[in-house]
């Protein structure tokens, strides 16, 4: 599942950009297939004081349960660690679980890890975890996270260190998403002493990671420090402290980077990586990356309904031209909903030649036309919903608009406001009338299960109410198969049908962009930043 | 009248308008479109008995004027709620960013009084002169200038490019807060002291053209005594009422401003919380704000007796 919350506060931020005459992004004449590339590592860093990083909103709460967004889920990554560990290269490794089983298909058993004490120096326990894992099943604590739950029966200890899940149905996702934010453990009793107030500014959290809660100033700033008890001595922190500022407006971020005040921030707004790209005050990165930018089919009952509308649609949008002009060639055009990342805990020569057939819809206008008059098409409105969120949202508009156009729709923009354009995303009733609209999507583990399970018959991020019973049963064969590589192929086979049938479109990947000013070094640029300790690695320069 | 029985009357008054205020701000965002449940279950897709405990958490489910009424009487005992936005009590909410705001608001204020005052007068004594010139050719400007264009500019031109100022947050400690909020400010009372200058000077060119201004001063009496008994005296009158309504409207308009310097304020709050659907907070941010609107005009209304002993006397009478 996702992040409809980026659209959204990424959206605000957009606002002001464009009000602040931030400009959009013209395609630059140098713009070709090396305009980018990746970085795995940065030179090492050693000891720091602080470091201060950018964050595009504050958060509302820090509260695992209720962290589902880039900015909780970027501080709280350092703070609190979840029972498994999801790497920089997109693998799972143990975490505050040494060691899982899966006895039956239905039950997961964990061992906890020993030695492992929390910020306020009780020592981690079975009671903690089970605490903490029930919250996501709890309808008071309303978690963000009931959804990769949703099959769990129990959660109990069942040894001195050790907690069974048992599902009602066999789910492998269950066990990856213990490597995201719904596997962070919690102290129980910091739980039950913070209480409805857990997770906000005057209470904050107390977990183990390498990082401890310290201020949090509100509409400002959230401090951590150094937790130098911290039980991995690989990921120790190397700075003494990190300030989190809050800066909404994406030109108030990039002038913060180049005039020092700001070390370093993610999601780096795409109309300025030209200019920071040249900056003197530090470098640019781009990292791993399991988001793509797709365009919602959010209505199937208009002329929308008819695949090959869809395909036609998909085929008059110049998805290379949207990358060229709207993220200065920073991305790639996507071939599926999920990136190749996403592949990567599945056998490798499996994936090549699951991968190999899918339909392709390269751009052909003319082609498309023809594709959709011979589906009826002929004048039918459609609507596109837009919001100023930035300046490659602009651009993708404006892409398919045209290309509506071309296959002889007649599209329509309505403009709404950032926070309703959220709506969209969490309310029905908010989509009403509305055809199409775009949304970065990513995922928060490795498995392509998490975008597809999203269009299942019936699942809540599944906007236009598609449906197809082949999906849907390749989509079951696949979350309840334990073997990866048929995790994998009955996964390529709900894929090959998603992109046949396109219920979304898909437009193109982008890589994770990160700045980095001069004082510092030793940042690993990957999507994992949302849930591994990523701060801790970041040390002085030279 | 007596001075307690027209306070009274005052405080009555003050009163009624909250409490209408507070009517109409709250039936406003009941009748608002969207669904605050929304917001609460985010990415979840709730069973029905799951939205009806939601509902029944957060009191939706109650009639409307229930609702009101509940919130009323809490609001009485000083407690407006919890932001469900936020995970805070309103009151912690907003406290956290009223004093920014305050001292954003305080320092621009001391601005337009200062270059207002200043400029406008000396547009009126030189009339015609060049000096005149550039004070109108400043107030056009000046008015023509959007908080948000001069904010891009002094942030460029004196945070990026010299260094200068910071460009962002709000600073600790009395003179760092200033040195944070001083560009911030100025971007924010540009229009205003523009309309302030503009005020003054046809109120002080109006009075220098009174009989009595020019007989004192063709009978040789000191001019700046005549200046500043006769013609600023008389002149307050209309510019002190212009910039009381621009500073109470203030506290509100700052979020563009607060957002381009990366200040947290209430400004920037009452929007987020407007978008939300945060009915506790915006409805205490107005009220908040209601209160400074007739806080500031009684505080006028109240110096008005002082600049013009006519009115005092007409109140008396």
């Amino acid at each position: 599942m996702t992040r409809p919350r980026r659209a959204a506060l990424a959206a605000l931020a957009g606002v002001f950009a464009l009000t602040s005459c931030s400009g959009t992004a013209k395609p630059g004449p140098s713009t070709d297939a090396a305009a980018y590339q990746l970085t795995d590592r940065t030179a090492p860093g050693g000891e720091l004081d602080s470091f201060t990083w950018s964050l595009f909103a504050e958060p509302v709460s820090i509260d695992y349960a209720l962290s589902f967004d880039y900015p909780p889920n970027t501080v709280l990554a350092n703070v609190c660690e979840s029972l498994l560990r999801w790497n920089p290269d997109l693998t799972t490794s143990p975490g505050l679980a040494t060691a899982f089983t899966n006895p039956t298909p239905t039950t997961w058993v964990y061992t906890i890890r020993e030695g492992v004490h929390f910020h306020d120096g009780a020592p981690l326990t079975a009671e903690d975890v089970v605490a903490s894992l029930r919250r996501n099943l709890d309808p008071a604590v309303g978690s963000d996270w009931a959804y990769p739950f949703r099959n769990v029966k129990s959660v109990e200890k069942t040894g001195p260190m050790q907690v069974t899940v048992t599902l009602n149905t066999p789910d492998a996702t269950f066990n990856e998403y213990l490597a995201a934010a719904p596997g962070t453990v919690e102290s129980a009793a910091a739980l039950q002493a913070a209480g409805k107030d857990y997770g906000n500014p005057s209470k904050g959290v107390d977990c183990t990671g390498p990082f401890s809660f310290a201020g949090w100033t509100p509409g400002q700033s959230i401090t951590l420090k150094r937790y130098d008890d911290y039980w991995d001595k690989s990921l120790r922190a190397k700075a003494k402290q990190v300030k989190f500022v809050f800066l909404p407006d994406a030109t108030a971020r990039v002038n913060a980077f180049q005039s020092g005040e700001v070390d370093g921030g993610w999601m780096v707004p795409a109309d300025s990586y030209k200019q920071l790209g040249a900056s003197a005050k530090g470098r640019l990165y781009y990292g791993r990356s399991t988001t793509v930018a797709d365009e919602v089919v959010s209505n199937l009952q208009g002329p929308l309904g008819d695949a090959r509308v869809r395909q036609a649609l998909l085929m008059a949008i110049d998805r290379k031209g949207i990358v060229k002009a709207g993220v200065g060639g920073v991305g790639e055009v996507a071939d599926a909903l999920v990136t190749r990342n996403n592949w990567n805990n599945s056998p490798k020569d499996t994936v090549d030649s699951l991968l190999g057939g899918l339909k392709q819809y390269p751009y052909d206008p003319a082609k498309a036309k023809e594709l959709a008059a011979s589906a009826g098409v002929n004048g039918q409105k459609v609507v596109i919903a837009s919001s100023p969120l930035d300046s490659q949202s602009t651009i993708i508009t404006q892409a398919v608009q045209q290309a509506a156009t071309a296959i002889g729709l007649k599209p329509e923009i309505d403009s709404i406001s950032p926070d309703k354009y959220t709506a969209l995303f969490t309310d029905p009733a908010a989509r009403k009338g509305i055809d199409l609209f775009e949304t970065f999507w990513y995922t928060s583990i490795t498995d392509p299960l998490d975008m597809y399970g999203s269009l299942q018959t019936g699942a809540f991020s599944n906007y236009g109410n598609w449906s197809d019973p082949q999906f849907d049963a390749a989509l079951n064969e696949a979350v309840g198969a334990a073997d990866p590589a048929a995790r994998a192929t009955a996964t390529a086979k709900a894929q090959q049908i998603a992109m046949d049938q396109l219920p979304w479109l898909p437009l193109y990947t982008e890589p994770v962009s990160v700045f980095l000013g001069n004082r510092i070094t030793g940042l690993q640029p990957s999507i994992d930043y949302l849930y591994y300790p990523w701060a801790a690695t970041v040390g002085a320069k030279g | 009248m007596s001075l307690a029985l027209a306070l009274l009357r005052r405080l009555a008054g003050t009163a009624l308008t909250l409490l209408v205020t507070s009517f109409l701000v709250f039936s406003s965002l009941y009748l608002a479109p969207g669904d605050p449940v929304s917001f609460l279950v985010r990415g979840r897709s709730p069973n029905p008995a799951e939205l009806a405990a939601i509902r029944r958490q957060f009191g939706f489910d109650q009639p409307f004027l229930l609702r009101y009424w509940h919130w009323l009487d809490a609001a009485a005992h000083g407690d407006f709620g919890r932001s469900y936005l936020f995970h805070e009590n309103v009151a912690a909410v907003i406290g956290a960013r009223l004093p920014a705001s305050l001292l954003l608001v305080t320092v621009a204020t001391v601005l337009i009084a200062v270059v207002g005052i200043g400029a406008g007068g000396l547009g009126a004594l030189r009339r015609g002169s060049r000096t005149d010139g550039a004070v109108l050719l400043m107030v056009t400007v000046g008015a023509a200038i959007p908080s948000f264009a001069a904010a891009i500019l002094l942030r460029s031109v004196f945070g990026v490019k010299l260094g200068w100022f910071p460009t962002i947050g709000n600073g600790s400690g009395l003179l760092d807060q200033l040195h944070h909020v001083l560009l911030p400010a100025v971007a924010l009372s540009v229009t205003f002291m523009a309309l302030v200058t503009r005020v003054t000077r046809s109120s002080m060119i109006d009075q220098l053209g009174r009989e009595h201004v020019e007989v004192a001063l063709s009978r040789g009496a000191p001019r700046l005594a005549v200046l500043r008994r006769h013609v600023l005296r008389n002149a307050l009158g209309p510019i002190v009422t212009v910039s009381g309504l621009l500073v109470s409207g203030m506290l509100v308009s700052t979020a563009i401003v607060e957002t381009a310097f990366g200040m947290s304020g209430i400004g920037s709050l009452l929007v987020q919380c407007v978008d939300q659907l945060d009915f506790q907070v915006v409805q205490a941010l107005v009220l908040l704000v209601v209160a400074a609107f007739v806080l500031v005009n009684t505080a006028v209304d109240l110096l008005y007796p002082l600049i013009d002993p006519r009115v005092a006397r007409k109140e008396t009478r």
